[in-house]
């Protein structure tokens, strides 16, 4: 396992992702503002848990 | 039916499950990432993330089914947020973004490039070879919304939070005894880790990708190293 590459791809990666220019998302993004989270959206365990996974 | 393929089949069956709830993460986090931050990518990626997710729980199901455990989905299943109940809002989205990114889609892609490696039968290396494409994205755009946060708000707040949400990634059994009839080589070749390989791919994504990771965008490692630290304890 590549954990070294991993990290680049993934983190290293995400970052960039994270820094692109606001305007390409804007007009998309301004569709989701105008709905609503559904009324389920709330707090399932006061303390916080974790998402299982493969 | 061989050990191997039953405990595939389970594994499969709950990879489905896994998947269809993360469908609907990503839906509800989309709308909720874009209230805040319009000029987001995040948002239009949790989108497609949400449609990856569909197809892959299909993916899953079908494969889970060809072992012998069929899957039955609620299509009205909804899935409330796992994030303290303390935390506001835009807190909560964080929360649950480290938690089902950061953490769980990365521990996901290192687990999908240890299969891919480990020669899986051709049926199982096509399904694996279609997920992995997606969830190297997924996780991302959990990396990419943390780094956002962390250049607009306070993200410390999490470091403390850590140790509970990887209590709640993993099963109890991770650091237990393998079962007594595991097959490590038959599992292999149905795309599912025998234990002892499981715990090393957890462990080691843990510490060299996800708590490096998050001490780069500023939430304190230390916590969630310590809590390793006891539970993988022998």
């Amino acid at each position: 396992m590549q954990f070294k590459k991993l990290f680049q791809v993934l983190v290293l990666g995400g970052a960039m992702v994270g820094a692109v220019a606001a305007s390409a998302c804007s007009q998309a993004n301004a569709q989701d503002k105008a709905k609503k989270p559904p009324a389920d959206a709330g707090t399932k365990d006061s303390a916080g848990s974790g998402v299982k996974g493969w | 039916m061989t050990s191997a393929r039953r405990a595939a089949g389970e594994a499969w069956a709950f990879r489905a499950r896994v998947e269809q709830e993360a469908a609907l993460r990503f839906d509800r986090l989309a709308i909720v990432v874009a209230g805040f931050d319009p000029g987001s990518p995040v948002p239009a990626m949790m989108r497609r993330a949400a449609d990856d997710e569909r197809r892959h729980t299909e993916l899953c199901a079908r494969l889970a089914a060809s072992l012998g455990k069929p899957v039955v989905l609620d299509p009205e299943a909804n899935l409330p947020s796992i994030a303290p109940r303390s935390l506001d809002e835009r807190q909560a989205v964080l929360y649950e973004v480290v938690a089902a990114c950061c953490v769980t889609e990365t521990e996901s892609m290192a687990t999908l490039t240890t299969l891919m490696a480990a020669e899986p039968e051709p049926e199982v290396r096509e399904v694996l070879h279609s997920i992995s494409k997606d969830e190297v994205v997924h996780s991302r755009m959990g990396w990419a919304h943390l780094s956002r946060e962390s250049a607009a708000v306070d993200v410390s707040f999490l470091a403390p939070l850590i140790p509970g949400m990887l209590a709640g990634t993993i099963d109890e059994s991770l650091f237990a005894a393998p079962p007594t009839d595991e097959d490590p080589e038959g599992l292999l070749r149905l795309g599912v880790l025998p234990l002892e390989k499981k715990r090393e791919v957890f462990l080691g994504t843990l510490e060299q990708v996800v708590f490096p990771g998050l001490e780069k965008f500023g939430v304190d490692p230390e916590p969630g190293r310590r809590w390793l630290a006891g539970a993988a304890a022998p």
